[in-house]
């Protein structure tokens, strides 16, 4: 019995002294952040940009997602930027340049006193090489498909920069191409480059210099203090990819992230009314659509697909506008963060956006839906509550696809569905990957679908997905998906296309940009349901200085240049004093005090085992 | 003479008892890699398209993406070469991040070791005391509560309480402050090498490692409880209790490790899952490692990446099963002659 009973007091206290171990470790690990932030310099400012996609590689020909090329933008310049008020072009490497009288002879004006972060200049041969690499190069294109166009490109000198074109083009002051320094990617050949990592000692131009990678963790680049344009006022720029919307918003709540976008209205909501945070609903160049398919066939016109034949029909796909209530989808998808669309350019890009006059667009109306549908012969002769094409009686049953992925696009295609139902329309919501949908539409296999675009600066991307020359090809037996979803098909629609293609004058090519739109609204391949905000968040307690492009209301990151990477800094230097110690104080005197209480126990412990070892 | 020949036969039976067990694990193994490689093939989506997608790429590019990659070649011959590489250990290169599989693989490992191999023990330890004195004093107060905690973490899906511990631990709730960070492994900028590196990336470990320990545990506690509870009505107890031996020893000597076996079958086959990570806490997370790799492959599609992490997940587990095997009948002696 006493020895029982000696054996489990002992074991009480060696739990006791565990549980004070344990104290004392996690008081340790408490501090340990806390001792590492003291080594640094207290001025350093260190901008963190949290991200939900890490970023797949740092080689500017390798990468594919978004988050890549923010990076590649910090780190390496274009020759030509967009300017941060209507993204217009301004000189970047290129402080100038001329055209000749016939529109194929660009001459660039490289600017003096930009150098690479190695210390050696910026010269229009590193601009050649970058352009050359790409034209010759199979793989690089890949990345940048701009050069099609391009005749040669030579460095008559250090600083100037000869470009020649095949034909006139408004989009050679469009190419978004990062110029690389050639002394380091001459010896890269065009093999190593398909798998070269470009993480350690990367050599660019632009206003921050790569500094340490880590996959799946972190990016984290300097300040350029010289800067050809001005260092920027941060000293460090981090991206911080987070598999977690929930983690993202707690780091930004908590101030481990100063920066976050793209974020759902519900928890952009509650950021709203946190103090130090500043959120701002940005307009952003994309849009949503409700697609048809309008007769799925190969570029040469061979008919694929099983797409239903009514919707071949444009009064069909004109009465289908009619009955899609736009504001209802933005007031409730969208939480009200969007606007109905109209054109396929969203209404940032002012100058080439479509919006039809009052009472001339597809205003939401039931009523005119249905004498549309009944006008053109779609009528319900079974009794069945839904319409019957006028030749063979094919009921109007639709599916409507829509991407597993996106909670917007099931509930927009819910909504839809209703919206048909009333106009005797019987719609079978079809919810798959975006993977998935990508092969269906490519196979021509869909009636309708639910998805949206991110539209450029410059229009011709956008305007090519609806040439003929944009739908499916067959390559070796099999079909595959071009850029076309639609499978638009209009001649004089393709004749317009390949006229703003070649016109160089801004007005001119807007103006047919316009009638371009104008011809899609009216055809209806889509019915443009609306244009989205990005909803972004910063720490305004700890950054001042963001810019938006456009300016006034347009997103503060993931901009086309770095405006507001250069220009951010700490709202002043007081407040950055400020909250470097009241952030650091509190977790001290935690650390500390927990540290005190486990010495404490651990002493109370030991004395008492001690004591209790004596009695015995 | 005699119990020389049944000595040897026995040898040779243990030997023929490995032996087919080895035989076993490798034609799964070889099963797995046949099956890999045509599981991947029916996955939807054109891994060359998705890599151009939404960008300008002529036609003749993707094919040119597609050659490279091998994807225009007829099937059997992309098996062909598909086969003899992995058998060279050359896993091919990553669609996505165009670097070797294996190199992708490797920087993902530590990280995946780290967090789910500590947890695993960590689990294992606490959730075998806690199984031992819960079903020793069964009935008590410490086996009621333990039963009702062990019983509502089984239950408790894993993401919800790691966010939940994310919340209350790594933003603060109340008076409490955020003490660990909400994800990652390290601070950007951190030296790892020293020792506020190993402390920046046990701060950074600390809250994954608790919710998949308090995850894991559960299993431990509930198996280890009820298989002792079947012992402790055994007759051979009684007797050890007859012959005087102290409570603490029957327990120890004799209960435990009677109870054990079919825990470590369970430790033996988590174990084999050690490397495939933790999906969907490594999700929440943001923590580096070879589940968040395999969710992202899984979405490109990366074919030569899931190809790799899926050969190396059902290694593990037809090596930890072969282990579990052979230390069964080393356990056990009745698995042997049996």
């Amino acid at each position: 019995m006493v020895g029982t009973g000696k054996a489990s007091r002992n074991r009480k206290a060696r739990r006791l002294e565990a549980a004070a171990l344990t104290l004392a470790v996690i008081a340790a690990l408490a501090a340990a952040p806390v001792a590492g932030a003291q080594e640094q310099p207290a001025q350093k400012l260190t901008f963190t940009v949290g991200i939900t996609t890490d970023i797949d590689s740092l080689n500017p020909f390798i990468g594919i997602v978004a988050e890549s090329y923010e990076v590649y933008q910090v780190m390496y310049d274009y020759l030509v930027g967009y300017s941060q008020k209507d993204f217009s072009p301004v000189p970047e490497l290129a402080e100038s340049w001329t055209v000749s009288q016939d529109g194929l002879t660009w001459t660039f004006k490289i600017r003096q006193g930009a150098k690479w972060s190695d210390g050696q200049p910026v010269t229009a041969r590193d601009a050649a090489y970058t352009f050359n690499r790409i034209m010759k190069g199979t793989f690089e294109q890949t990345n940048y498909p701009y050069t099609d166009n391009l005749k040669s490109v030579t460095a008559t000198d250090d600083t100037t920069l000869v470009m020649v074109a095949k034909k006139p083009s408004p989009t050679m002051l469009r190419m978004a191409i990062p110029i690389l320094p050639e002394h380091i990617w001459k010896d890269i050949s065009a093999k190593e480059v398909e798998t070269f990592e470009n993480d350690k000692n990367a050599v660019g131009s632009g206003p921050f210099i790569l500094e340490e990678r880590k996959t799946g963790q972190f990016v984290r680049l300097r300040a350029n203090k010289s800067y050809w344009a001005g260092a920027p006022k941060i000293d460090e720029l981090v991206f911080r990819p987070f598999n977690n919307a929930d983690a993202l918003l707690q780091a930004l709540k908590k101030g481990e992230i100063d920066f976050a976008d793209d974020l759902d209205p519900a928890p952009f909501n509650s950021l709203k009314n946190t103090p130090g945070i500043t959120a701002v609903a940005a307009d952003y160049p994309g849009f949503n659509e409700l697609a048809f398919n309008t007769g799925a066939a190969l570029d040469t016109g061979e008919p694929i697909g099983d797409g239903h034949p009514a919707l071949k029909d444009k009064r069909l796909r004109q009465a289908i506008a009619h009955a899609v209530d736009r504001q209802a989808l933005v007031d409730r998808v969208l939480q009200g963060y969007g606007s109905p669309a109209t054109g396929v350019i969203p209404a940032l890009y002012k100058d080439l956006h479509f919006a039809p006059g009052d009472g001339q667009g597809f205003d939401f109306n039931l009523g005119t839906a249905n004498q549309l549908l009944d006008q053109a012969g779609y009528r319900d002769t079974n009794g069945d509550n839904v319409r019957e094409m006028p030749n063979g009686g094919r009921p109007l049953r639709f599916r409507l696809f829509a991407r597993q992925e996106s909670g917007e696009s099931q509930q927009s295609a819910q909504f839809i569905k209703g919206w048909l139902r009333d106009i005797g329309i019987a719609v079978d919501v079809r919810v798959v990957e975006a993977n998935r949908l990508t092969e269906i539409i490519g196979q021509g296999e869909f009636d309708m679908f639910e998805w949206g675009w991110v539209v450029e600066p410059d229009p011709n991307y956008q305007l090519s997905t609806f040439t003929c020359g944009s739908r499916s090809y067959k390559s070796g037996g099999t079909i595959t998906a071009n850029l076309s979803d639609s499978f638009y098909c209009n001649p004089a629609y393709d004749k317009l296309y390949e006229q703003q293609a070649v016109t160089i004058d801004p007005a001119r090519r807007a103006q047919i940009v316009k009638d371009m739109q104008r011809m899609l609204y009216e055809d209806a391949p889509y019915v443009m349901t609306y244009y989205y905000d990005d909803l972004q968040a910063y720490r305004s307690d700890r950054l001042a200085g963001f810019v938006p492009q456009p300016d006034p209301g347009g997103v503060l990151l993931f901009q086309y240049g770095t405006y507001s990477y250069r220009n951010i800094g700490s709202p002043s230097q007081l407040a950055a004093a400020d909250d470097g110690g009241s952030s650091a104080l509190p977790l001290v005197l935690i650390g500390a005090v927990v540290v005190l209480a486990a010495a404490g126990a651990l002493l109370v412990v030991r004395r008492r085992a001690a004591t209790q070892d004596e009695r015995e | 003479m005699a119990t020389a020949a049944a000595r040897s036969f026995g040898l040779t039976a243990a030997h023929r008892r490995i032996g087919g067990k080895l035989l076993g694990a490798v034609l799964s193994l070889a099963f797995v890699l046949v099956f890999n490689f045509f599981l991947f093939r029916v996955l939807p989506g054109d891994p060359a398209k998705n890599l151009t997608r939404n960008r300008l790429v002529p036609a003749e590019q993707v094919e040119a993406v597609r050659e490279s990659f091998g994807l225009g070649k007829p099937l059997p011959q992309q098996f062909a070469a598909y086969v003899r590489d992995t058998l060279s250990g050359d896993l091919g290169i990553s669609y996505k991040y165009r670097r070797p599989v294996s190199d992708v693989i490797a920087e993902r490992i530590g990280p995946t070791v780290l967090l789910v191999g500590l947890s695993t023990i960590l689990s294992i330890i606490i959730g075998l005391y806690i199984g031992i004195r819960g079903a020793w004093g069964r009935g008590s107060v410490f086996d009621r509560m333990s039963l009702g905690a062990s019983l509502a973490l089984y239950a408790m899906p894993e993401f919800w309480l790691g966010i939940l511990l994310l919340i209350a631990f790594g933003v603060g709730v109340g008076p409490l402050p955020g003490l660990f960070p909400t994800g990652g492994m390290s601070t950007p900028g951190t030296d790892m090498s020293s020792l506020a590196g190993v402390l920046d990336v046990a701060m950074h470990l600390f809250l994954p490692c608790l919710t998949l320990t308090l995850a894991y545990l559960a299993e431990y506690a509930l198996v280890m409880r009820s298989s002792l509870l079947d012992e402790l009505g055994e007759d051979y107890l009684v007797t050890a209790r007859a012959k005087g031996l102290r409570d603490a020893l029957v327990l120890r000597r004799h209960a435990v490790p009677n109870a054990l076996l079919p825990t470590t079958t369970l430790i033996f086959l988590n174990l084999g899952f050690v490397v495939s990570g933790a999906i969907t806490i490594e999700t929440v997370f943001s923590w580096p490692g070879l589940g968040l790799l395999s969710y992202e492959a899984l979405s490109t599609p990366d074919y030569p990446l899931l190809q790799g992490v899926f050969l190396l997940f059902s290694a593990a587990v037809i090596v930890a099963n072969v282990l579990a095997d052979l230390l069964y009948s080393y356990l056990d002696p009745r698995v042997r002659t049996g």
